[in-house]
C-alpha cells in the first residue's frame, strides 16, 4: 500500500470543495473495510482520502417518520444490527447481519460506503432493493433521489458522479409485507455468497399481492427480478406451500432476464441452478413468514 | 502461599502451554516484530510469465525513488555467492530468477529502502521483458513433454539415491522411486477380480498466519539470521555451503513461529536475506503479505492411478500403483515426499504383492513440498476410497473388508519393514463403536440424504534424522534446557519440559526453554514429520538422564549416600564452597536406519515409527444443489502414550481442521500457469462456523516401545484419512463418487445429475 493523504472535513461545504470531479485518485472514504483491502492489493492507490466519519449531522442517525426509516449513510452496520426500532420494524436487516463479514468488519463498516462500493457479492443492497429503498444523493448541485435498483451501472460502477456522496438511505415501512435474505455460499461459511437473494412479499390472503426481489454475487451487478416478480405478482398460493410449477415458472423468468458470471465460487450453470433452488425456497420462506418479518 | 505438591508423573500431565499467557497478552517474541538499527527493509518483484528467458529488468524508475538504497538483480547477488543456487534435495534455486523464470510469481529482483512502504512502491515501478516459453502444467503431460523446466538436474550431494539422477537432461522428472515386493504381475494375471480407479488432488497451500519473515545481519566476519524457520539447523549448514564458510560464522534464531506445517523447512527467505546483507552491509528484513506466501510453496496435486487384485474371500493380494507428484518449478524437498509417500501408497494392508512407482515432476508452478503429512493425505485419498470401491462391488461392509486386510502387527510392509507398536486395528475398532457402525443408520429424507464413511491410513517418518538436547543444571539447581525443536504453535516447549521433568523429578512448569539458536542450541534435523516427540523428546531423555547420573557422582563424590534428599543447591555449595557451577547433560539421538534398494525400493527398517489415523465422517447431503455438511467427525490416532494428553487432542484436532479445508474448500486455481485466487477472500480456509457439529477428537494407546516414556509424534496423523472418509460418507449418502478434491458441492451435484443421466453444463 502506498501513502496517501487523509483528510477529514468537518462539513459537506468543505468536502465537496475538496472532492476533485476529474481526478479517480481522490476518493472519499466511509468505513474502508472494502477500500483499505483494494489498497492493499494495490487494485486502487489514492492520493487523497476524504474521510467522511466526521461530517455531522446530515449523514449519521437512525430516525423514523412518516411511514418510512431514514438512516444516514455513516451509520455503521453495528448500529443497525443492534437498534431496536430497526429489529421492530425491519427484521430482515437484522438478520441478514448476523450472515454479514465479522463484528470488526460490522464494528466500521456503514450504509453509504457499503452502497457506494457496488460489488455484487455485498449482502445488504440487495435487501434494500427487495425492501424499496431509496439513496438520497448530494452534490454542489444539491440533492436528488435514486432507487437503490438504479444505482448500479455495472462491476464495481454505480451512477453516482465523482463529486456525489449518498447522504442516507430512505426505507419504507411496509408492515403487510415479509421479507427474506438468503445467502447462498458454496465454499465456506464465511466465503462470498456465490449467490444472494432478497424477496420480499405482499400478500392477500392466499395471492401475492406483489413481490420483489434482488439478486447479487451471481451476477455482475445488484440485479431486481423483474419478470420473475410478474409470475408472482397476482399469483394464489396455498398458505402453508407455494406451488412447483409457479415456482419453475419464475425460476424460468429469472434465468431468461440476468446473465450470470462464473467465478472460483461456482460456473454459471451450477449457480443458474443454484438460483432456480434458493428463489424458491426465499419465496417459500417469505410466504410463510409473519407480516413484518 | 503454600505451593501445591508435585504431582508424581509429570508425563501424562495436560499441563497449559508455557507461553500460552505471553502469546494471548500480546508479549510473546515473534521475527515480525524484530528491528534492527539501520535496517533495510526488501520488497520482491516476481515474474507475470511462468516460463521464459527475461531479456530485460529495468530498475531505474525504482533506484529513483527516494529512500531507495538500492535495486538487487542475480548478477548482485553472484558477486557475493558465486554459484546462487540452493535447496534441500536438489540444488536448483536460484537465490532470484537467474535469466530465467519457471513459474509466474517468482522473484525477479528485490528492492531495499529504508522504508517499507517506499521499497513496495518502487518495486512496482520495476518492468520486465521476457521471451515467453511453453510452459508445462499438468504433472503426467510434463513427463513426456519436450519442454523441460531445467536444463540439467542438479542434486545435492546429501542424498545419495538421487545421486543417479545427476547431470540428467532432458527431463522434467526429479525421482523416480520404485517399490516391488513380490510379484504382483503374477498375482494379478492369477486373481479372480481385479479393481482399478484413477484419482486427483488439488495444489493448496500451508497458510501459517505468521507469513515468511527473515532478517539477515551481516557484521564483523558473521552472520546472524533471525527467521521463523522449522529448521535453523539446516538454514545454517545450508548458507554456510553458499558462502564457503565454517558453519561457526553463521548463526541462525527462531522465535515462536505463528505456524508452519512444512511450509518454513530448509530454506526460504533466509538465502536471499543473507545475500543482501553482505551486498549492503546493513541488516535486511524481508516480510511476506499473506498474498506473496502463494507463491513460497504448496502442497502437490497428485494424479494417482491404483490397481488391486482380490480373491473370493475378500483379500486383497496384489496391489499396483502409480502416483505422479507435481513438484512446481523447483524440487524443494518434494523428491523426499515422493519417496516416503511412496513406501505406505499401498496403505495400511497386508498385501503379499506390492508394486509401487512414485515421480516428483517438475512443472512452471509455484514449488511445492511438505504439508502435514508428507504426502500421506494424498495418497491415502486414493487408497481408502478404493477401498470403498472394491467393498461395493464386493458387497463386503467396508469395516469387515477393512479388518480382514488390515496390516497387522508383526507383518511385514511393503516396504519390507515389519510394523510394530502401531494402532491400526484399535483405531477401526474405535472408530466403529464412535459412529455406532453397528447400528442401524438414518438416512435422512430424499431431500436430504444421509450418509457415513470411515478411512484409515499411515505414514513412514523421515528417516534418517537425528536430535541432540542440553540440559544444565544450575548452582540453585534449577534447570534450563537447550532444545533446536522449534515451537510453532503445538506445544513442544511444554512436551520437552514434561520429558525433562520426569527423569529430573522436578516441575516441568519450572524448567526453562532456551529457543533455537545455532549459537546455543545443539542440531536439530528440523521440526518436522511429527519427528520432535519421538527424536528430540529422545535427546531431551537422554540429557536430564546424563544430568541426572552426573548428580548421583556428585553426592557420591561428597559422600552422600545414593537418593540422599539434600537440596542440588547445597551439592554445589559443599563442591565448590559457594553457589557456583553447573551440572551439563547431553543427549544424542539417532534411530536406526536401513537405506531402501534402490532397485526394490525396499528396506528392513525404513522408519523410526509409524503415524496413524483414522477418520469417520457422517454427512447430510442437500441432494437439491449438492452441498453437504459433515455433521459428525470423529478423529482418532494411535499417539503411543502422551505425554500432555491435552495437546495431543489439540494436535488432532488441529490436523483435522486443516485436512477438512483440503477437503471441501481450498484449492489453488490455476489457468494458462497463472494462479486465480491468491488471496484469503478468494482461497477458503475453513472457520469455526464449518466445523463439525459433532467434532470428535480422540487417539489410541500403543505404546511406543522405543519413544521418550512410551510417546511418539502426532502432529500429521489426522490429516492422513481425513478427504477419504468424508468422500466415502458422501458416496454412501447419494451414491456418486467423486476421485477429485476438493469436494465441492458443485462437484457433488454435477456427479448427481451425471449419474442420472442429465449432465449439467460445463460452464
Amino acid at each position: 500500500m502506498t501513502s496517501f493523504e487523509l483528510v477529514e472535513p468537518r462539513s459537506l461545504e468543505e468536502t465537496f470543495a475538496l472532492l476533485d470531479r476529474d481526478d479517480p485518485a481522490v476518493r472519499p472514504i466511509a468505513g474502508g473495510t472494502a477500500l483499505m483491502l483494494m489498497m492493499k492489493s494495490g487494485l486502487f492507490s489514492p492520493l487523497r482520502l476524504i474521510s467522511l466519519r466526521r461530517v455531522e449531522p446530515r449523514l449519521a442517525g437512525i430516525a423514523f417518520a412518516d411511514g418510512s426509516v431514514r438512516i444516514g449513510a455513516m451509520t455503521t452496520f453495528a448500529a443497525l444490527e443492534h437498534s431496536p426500532e430497526i429489529r421492530r420494524h425491519l427484521p430482515v436487516v437484522t438478520r441478514t447481519m448476523r450472515t454479514l463479514a465479522n463484528p470488526r468488519v460490522r464494528n466500521v463498516a456503514t450504509v453509504g460506503g457499503n452502497l457506494a462500493h457496488a460489488d455484487t457479492h455485498l449482502d445488504l443492497p440487495l435487501v434494500w432493493i427487495a425492501l424499496g429503498a431509496q439513496a438520497v444523493v448530494v452534490s454542489p448541485r444539491g440533492e436528488r433521489i435514486v432507487a437503490v435498483e438504479d444505482l448500479y451501472r455495472g462491476y464495481y460502477e454505480t451512477v453516482l458522479h465523482h463529486d456525489e456522496l449518498i447522504a442516507a438511505l430512505h426505507v419504507p415501512l411496509r408492515p403487510t409485507w415479509r421479507s427474506v435474505y438468503v445467502k447462498v455460499t458454496t465454499r465456506t461459511a464465511h466465503d462470498w455468497p456465490a449467490l444472494g437473494i432478497a424477496v420480499s412479499l405482499a400478500r392477500d390472503g392466499s395471492i401475492i399481492r406483489d413481490a420483489r426481489i434482488a439478486v447479487g454475487a451471481a451476477t455482475k451487478k445488484a440485479t431486481r427480478l423483474i419478470q420473475a416478480e410478474t409470475v408472482l405478482r397476482g399469483a394464489a398460493i396455498d398458505a402453508a406451500a407455494v406451488d412447483d410449477a409457479l415456482l419453475a415458472r419464475a425460476g424460468d423468468a429469472a434465468i431468461g432476464e440476468i446473465s450470470i458470471e462464473a467465478d472460483s465460487r461456482g460456473s454459471a450453470s451450477y449457480k443458474q441452478h443454484l438460483l432456480r433452488v434458493y428463489l424458491g425456497r426465499a419465496v417459500r420462506a417469505a410466504a410463510a413468514a409473519e407480516p413484518g418479518a | 502461599m503454600t505451593p501445591e505438591p508435585m504431582p508424581l508423573s509429570q508425563v501424562g500431565r495436560s499441563i497449559p502451554r508455557l507461553e500460552a499467557s505471553a502469546k494471548v497478552t500480546g508479549r510473546a517474541e515473534y521475527v515480525h516484530n524484530l528491528r534492527l538499527p539501520g535496517m533495510l527493509y526488501g520488497k520482491i518483484f516476481r515474474s507475470i510469465v511462468p516460463h521464459g528467458r527475461i531479456t530485460q529488468v529495468n530498475v531505474s524508475a525504482a533506484r529513483a525513488v527516494e529512500g531507495v538504497h538500492r535495486v538487487v538483480t542475480i548478477e548482485d547477488i553472484r558477486s557475493i555467492i558465486p554459484n546462487p543456487y540452493f535447496g534441500p534435495a536438489f540444488h536448483d534455486q536460484p537465490i532470484l530468477a537467474d535469466h530465467k523464470v519457471r513459474f509466474a510469481g517468482e522473484p525477479v529482483a528485490v528492492v531495499l529502502a529504508e522504508n517499507y512502504r517506499v521499497a513496495e512502491q518502487a518495486a512496482g515501478l520495476i518492468t520486465a521483458q521476457y521471451e515467453e516459453l511453453q510452459a508445462v502444467d499438468d504433472e503426467v503431460e510434463a513427463v513426456s513433454a519436450s519442454v523441460f523446466v531445467h536444463d540439467e538436474l542438479k542434486p545435492a550431494s546429501t542424498f545419495a539415491d538421487l545421486q543417479h539422477l545427476k547431470g540428467q537432461r532432458g527431463t522434467n522428472v526429479a525421482l523416480d522411486y520404485r517399490l516391488r515386493h513380490g510379484d504382483a504381475e503374477a498375482a494379478f494375471a492369477a486373481a479372480d477380480q481385479v479393481f482399478e480407479h484413477s484419482f486427483r488432488t488439488q495444489p493448496v497451500m500451508h497458510t501459517p498466519l505468521e507469513p515468511f519473515v527473515s532478517v539477515a545481519d551481516a557484521a564483523n566476519g558473521r552472520l546472524t539470521i533471525h527467521t521463523a524457520s522449522q529448521s535453523p539447523s539446516f538454514v545454517r549448514i545450508e548458507i554456510a555451503r553458499l558462502l564457503g564458510w565454517a558453519e561457526n560464522r553463521v548463526r541462525v534464531k527462531t522465535a515462536h513461529l505463528g505456524g508452519g506445517f512444512g511450509s518454513k523447512l530448509y530454506i526460504k527467505l533466509e538465502a536471499l536475506v543473507a545475500a543482501l546483507s553482505l551486498l549492503t552491509g546493513r541488516p535486511v528484513k524481508i516480510s511476506l503479505t499473506m498474498e506473496e506466501q502463494f507463491f513460497m510453496v504448496t502442497r502437490h496435486a497428485c494424479t494417482l492411478k491404483i490397481k488391486s487384485a482380490v480373491d473370493k474371500n475378500g483379500r486383497i493380494t496384489a496391489r499396483q500403483c502409480k502416483t505422479w507428484w507435481n513438484g512446481g518449478a523447483y524440487a524443494d524437498i518434494g523428491p523426499r515426499v515422493t519417496q516416503k509417500a511412496g513406501f505406505t501408497a499401498a496403505g495400511p494392508y497386508d498385501i503379499e504383492n506390492v508394486a509401487l512407482d512414485s515421480y516428483a515432476v517438475y512443472t512452471n508452478r509455484p514449488p511445492a513440498s511438505a504439508l502435514r503429512g508428507f504426502g500421506a493425505p494424498q495418497t491415502a485419498w486414493a487408497y481408502e476410497t478404493h477401498t470403498d470401491l472394491i467393498a461395493e462391488a464386493l458387497n463386503i461392509d467396508k469395516l469387515e473388508f477393512r479388518r480382514r486386510n488390515i496390516l497387522r502387527n508383526g507383518r511385514p510392509q511393503a516396504t519390507g519393514t515389519v510394523v510394530r507398536d502401531t494402532g491400526l486395528e484399535a483405531i477401526l475398532d474405535r472408530l466403529a463403536e464412535r459412529l455406532a457402525w453397528d447400528q442401524p443408520f438414518d438416512r435422512g429424507s430424499d431431500k436430504l440424504r444421509r450418509g457415513r464413511g470411515i478411512a484409515i491410513g499411515f505414514k513412514a517418518i523421515v528417516a534418517p534424522t537425528t536430535s541432540a538436547a542440553i540440559v544444565k543444571i544450575n548452582a540453585d539447581g534449577s534447570c534450563t534446557l537447550y532444545c533446536g525443536t522449534v515451537d510453532m504453535g503445538q506445544g513442544s516447549d511444554t512436551c520437552m519440559t514434561q520429558i525433562a521433568a520426569e527423569v529430573l523429578n522436578i516441575e516441568a512448569e519450572s524448567i526453562q526453554v532456551i529457543h533455537p539458536d545455532t549459537d546455543v542450541t545443539p542440531y536439530d534435523m528440523g521440526t518436522l514429520g511429527s519427528r520432535s516427540t519421538f527424536h528430540m523428546g529422545n535427546a531431551v531423555r537422554l540429557a536430564a538422564e546424563d544430568a541426572k547420573s552426573k548428580i548421583a557422582a556428585l553426592m557420591a563424590e561428597l559422600n552422600l549416600p545414593p537418593g540422599s534428599n539434600v537440596p542440588l543447591v547445597e551439592l554445589f555449595r559443599r563442591k565448590y564452597g559457594m553457589q557456583a557451577g553447573n551440572i551439563i547433560g547431553t543427549g544424542s539421538f539417532h534411530p536406526a536406519y536401513a537405506k531402501p534398494d534402490h532397485q526394490t525400493g525396499r528396506s528392513p527398517q525404513v522408519t523410526p515409527f509409524w503415524g496413524v489415523g483414522g477418520t469417520g465422517a457422517e454427512v447430510e447431503v442437500d441432494t437439491e444443489t449438492g452441498q453437504f455438511r459433515v455433521t459428525t467427525l470423529v478423529n482418532v490416532v494411535d499417539a503411543g502414550v502422551p505425554i500432555n494428553p491435552k495437546l495431543v487432542q489439540q494436535q488432532i484436532s488441529g490436523a483435522a481442521i486443516m485436512q477438512f479445508g483440503f477437503t471441501v474448500s481450498e484449492n489453488m486455481v490455476f489457468h494458462e500457469g497463472q494462479l486465480t485466487n491468491g488471496s484469503l477472500a478468494d482461497y477458503k480456509i475453513p472457520g469455526l462456523l464449518d466445523l463439525p457439529r459433532n467434532f470428535i477428537n480422540e487417539w489410541v494407546e500403543a505404546r511406543q516401545h522405543d519413544g521418550p516414556f512410551g510417546a511418539k509424534g502426532v502432529g500429521e496423523s489426522a490429516t492422513i484419512a481425513l478427504s477419504p472418509a468424508i468422500g466415502n460418507a458422501i458416496a454412501d449418502a447419494v451414491g456418486v463418487r467423486l476421485t477429485e478434491l476438493p469436494l465441492t458441492a458443485e462437484s457433488v451435484y454435477r456427479a448427481m445429475q451425471a449419474a442420472k443421466g442429465k449432465p449439467l453444463p460445463e460452464q
